[in-house]
């Protein structure tokens, strides 16, 4: 090795040496999921971000912030369908608090976007908040990304949702046919533009070829509500569960495999969430998850 | 122009009915209160052809009637004081360059036109809306004029962010506040809509040859309100032209051609009083018939007239059994015959339709059929908890429901197509449509099948299937497939629309109200 060389490697290994260290560290944690309980849905969904470290820890002054909630279907709150407002506003607040220039929060629905955005309460929960924006999906904003994964080489995603500082993402736990379930690993699909139904001939590789492009800082998960049945839109108040639960962790597929206890299955019942562990998004197994109740 | 109280009363009628057009549109709440739908309901020609083909009362009518009412006392004050046809010809005719008026048009062709569509609607068939002049105006506007303003705006809107990016967030509150309030919330193309606007331009190019021409000529509504005009106590003194002056031969827009004014033609727009330099005209209470020619046309045109509706009823009924699978028409409609006596054709329900699933009939419903709604689900789908298309229906044709009842209304009946549908026809996962299929039970289920792959490896596949008795045919399964062009499922007419029973239709949904 000349030393022309050696500098060189030096260099760039003295470069990337933190990155790699904290990646490594990253890795090395053990995954927390917070879990609040109680009927104040306000007030755990705080606790629940307090749990994993406060909002602070993600939100820095003069970031802006994507909060994308579940919001596609044209249900009222109670029915399970749509991420609880009130959860949404509480999150809102929180990112507010720790310095957020501006939220952003935003779903591609799936019935008339109008109809969602006011049935589903959100937008009128955020309604008169400053420095908060509520508006329905523009499609020029969305971008041709190449994703190049085991399924989707490439596909159109939101450019808000990749442009923001901090993406939170906010599903609400619910049934779903062809997945069993959706959760924090499926709600990315709200930032997906296109023939969305084309990825469900392949639906659990296709979801982790997305969230491995998409970096979730936080993940959030609504189950004050869970819909247990006939979903992922229902529409019948016996399908709905009330837990007054909310999950948080920065591992999205942690998050997932805790919520999926609480509808009686095992992690590995869930397609989606055994591909992106085994794709190396986050850790599914029970036993490796640091639970932290509040 | 002058403004003559007539004329201020135009512009109001035309302002108000251009704000009632851009507000029959979903703009955020359930419920539309005021709709251009006002228009049609106080319209007596729409009023005698639903008496003569529904062969039954609707108290929507009731607004009809009273200006068939006010009509009989004042004259045919509509056309000249509210019609908004009438007043953009007025506003536009001054523009427009005479030549001589077309003799053909002279004479008993407006009586012509009327009469087969009164005799049409008396052997069940409703075309009147096809020359309402209201029903044409809005056509003209609905399936072309404000779909391109629409496209226009957002087009401009969409190249501005490719032009400035981000930065165009600065213009978003201006932009935002035109959307809401005056564009239509999508861009759809509708078919027919060159055949709406032509005949709408054509109408004004009419102008070119006389005032009013339409009005005076053609116009079936007119010639209704005419007729009616004739039995006014209300008349203008002198009935004919004075020897010496003559000058109402120029003021009048319609019917002072001859010596004598038509009380059946004079529109009472009181340009004649206004301008006459002798002030020597008024209008006051006459009674009598005096110098009105006879009560009725002439017995051939009756006659003629009555066998032309029978002959356009008739064979204008020839449908093609094909097109008719997919005939679907909007929720809550359960006879076509029934429909089809009703429909205006005025396309009110198709612009408000929310996700675009209304367009009007071209072929598919006939020569009948022409013009009334109809549901294409692979352009859009009947939203579950929307009743907008009911709410603005003028005549009840399609019935305005409560969302409960609407929901459990159908429109047809899916049908998978096994050689298109994924899990059939290529042994994959797939499902979207049980996904979106809005009936809390799911018309559409799935189940798992252990198949041969076409890799001829077996594998679990989830298969889909329909609950027909609780399908209402919204059609969402079909507008959501995610196949290219042709769906693996489709909704087909059904003869049978007897509403799906109510416990598949959702329990009653309470407003969210943690925030007031």
């Amino acid at each position: 090795m000349d030393r022309r060389t050696f500098i060189k490697t030096s260099g760039t290994a003295a470069l990337l040496a933190p990155t790699l260290i904290m990646e490594a560290l990253a890795a090395r944690e053990q995954s927390l999921v917070a879990v609040a309980e109680g009927n104040d849905h306000a007030a755990i969904t705080r606790k629940a971000i307090n749990a994993v470290g406060g909002m602070k820890r993600f939100v820095k002054p003069g970031d802006v912030v994507v909060v994308k909630p579940n919001m596609g279907w044209d249900r009222s709150s109670e029915l399970a369908a749509n991420t609880n407002p009130l959860v949404v506003r509480a999150v809102v607040e929180e990112c507010l608090a720790a310095g957020a220039k501006k939220v952003k929060v935003f779903d591609y629905t799936c019935n008339d976007a109008r109809r969602c955005y006011v049935n589903s309460g959100i937008e009128g929960a955020l309604k008169g908040m400053k420095n908060v924006e509520c508006k329905q999906i523009e499609p020029e904003r969305f971008r041709k990304i190449s994703l190049n994964g085991q399924f989707l080489k490439e596909w159109e995603l939101y450019d808000e949702a990749l442009s923001a500082n901090v993406y939170i993402n906010l599903p609400i736990a619910k049934h779903h046919g062809l997945s069993k379930l959706t959760l924090g690993l499926k709600n990315v699909m709200g930032i997906m533009g296109g023939n969305r139904g084309y990825i469900h001939r392949n639906l659990d590789v296709a979801l982790a070829d997305v969230n491995a492009h998409v970096k979730k800082h936080l993940t959030i998960i609504d189950a004050t509500r869970i819909l247990t049945a006939h979903g992922p839109q229902g529409g019948n108040i016996a399908d709905v569960k009330v837990l007054n639960k909310v999950i948080a962790s920065t591992d999205t597929v942690a998050a997932d495999a805790y919520a999926t206890t609480l509808f009686g299955l095992k992690p590995s019942d869930i397609a989606v969430t055994v591909t992106a562990y085994k794709r190396g998004q986050g850790e599914m197994n029970l036993d490796k998850i640091k639970v932290v109740r509040v | 122009m002058k403004l003559t109280p007539a004329r201020i009363c135009q512009l109001i009628f035309l302002a108000l009915f251009l704000i009632l057009f851009v507000q029959t549109e979903y703009r955020g709440r359930d419920e539309i209160n005021a709709a251009v739908n006002a228009f049609f309901r106080v319209d007596p020609l729409v009023l005698f052809s639903y008496l003569l083909a529904a062969k039954s009362w609707s108290w929507l009518l009731l607004p009809a009637v009273l200006m068939v009412v006010a009509t009989l006392l004042l004259g045919r004050f509509f056309c000249g004081w509210i019609c908004p046809l009438g007043t953009i010809l007025d506003l536009l005719t001054a523009r427009i360059r005479k030549t001589a008026p077309i003799r053909a048009l002279k004479g008993n062709t407006k009586y012509w036109l009327l009469l087969p569509l009164l005799s049409a609607s008396l052997f069940n068939l409703n075309l009147s809306g096809l020359l309402d002049p209201i029903a044409i105006l809005l056509r003209g506007l609905t399936f072309l004029l404000y779909p391109l303003l629409g496209l226009a705006a957002r087009e401009g809107w969409v190249s501005l962010y490719h032009t400035i990016g981000e930065r165009r967030d600065a213009l978003a509150p201006a932009y935002n506040l035109i959307r809401d309030n005056l564009l239509p919330f999508r861009d759809t193309i509708y078919p027919l809509a060159f055949l709406s606007a032509a005949i709408l331009l054509g109408i004004i190019a009419l102008e070119r040859f006389e005032t009013r021409n339409w009005c005076r000529n053609l116009c079936p509504l007119g010639t209704l309100l005419g007729w009616l005009a004739r039995f006014s106590i209300f008349s203008r003194v002198p009935a004919t032209l004075c020897g010496d002056c003559g000058q109402c031969r120029e003021l009048c827009p319609t019917g002072f051609d001859r010596d004598v004014l038509l009380k059946e033609e004079c529109i009472l727009c009181m340009e004649c009083r206004q301008g006459c330099p002798h002030g020597r005209i008024s209008f006051r209470p006459s009674a009598g018939l005096k110098g009105v020619g006879p009560l009725l046309p002439e017995r051939r045109i009756l006659l003629g007239g009555l066998a032309g509706g029978l002959l356009l009823a008739v064979p204008a009924r020839f449908r093609n059994p094909e097109k008719e699978s997919r005939l679907l028409r909007p929720p809550g409609v359960r006879s076509e015959d029934e429909f089809l006596k009703r429909c205006v054709r005025c396309g009110e329900c198709m612009k408000v339709c929310l996700k675009s699933a209304l367009y009007p009939a071209s072929y598919q419903a006939g020569l009948e059929g022409i013009y009334t709604p109809l549901v294409i689900p692979r352009l859009g789908y009947c939203e579950y908890n929307c009743t907008l298309c009911g709410q603005v229906c003028p005549t009840g044709a399609i019935p305005a429901l409560p969302v409960e009842a609407k929901r459990r209304e159908v429109i047809g009946k899916a049908v998978f197509d096994k050689n298109h549908c994924l899990p059939f026809a290529r042994k994959i996962d797939c499902i979207v449509c049980e996904e979106h299929c809005p009936i809390p039970e799911k018309a559409i289920r799935s189940r798992e099948v252990t198949v041969m792959g076409l890799d001829g490896l077996s594998k679990v596949v989830k298969e889909p299937y329909l609950v027909e008795e609780i399908c209402n045919g919204c059609g969402i399964c079909e507008n959501v497939c995610p196949l290219e062009t042709k769906a693996g499922i489709e909704v087909f007419a059904v003869k049978n629309r007897t509403p799906i029973p109510p416990q598949s239709a959702g329990q009653e949904e309470k407003p969210f109200s943690a925030y007031p």
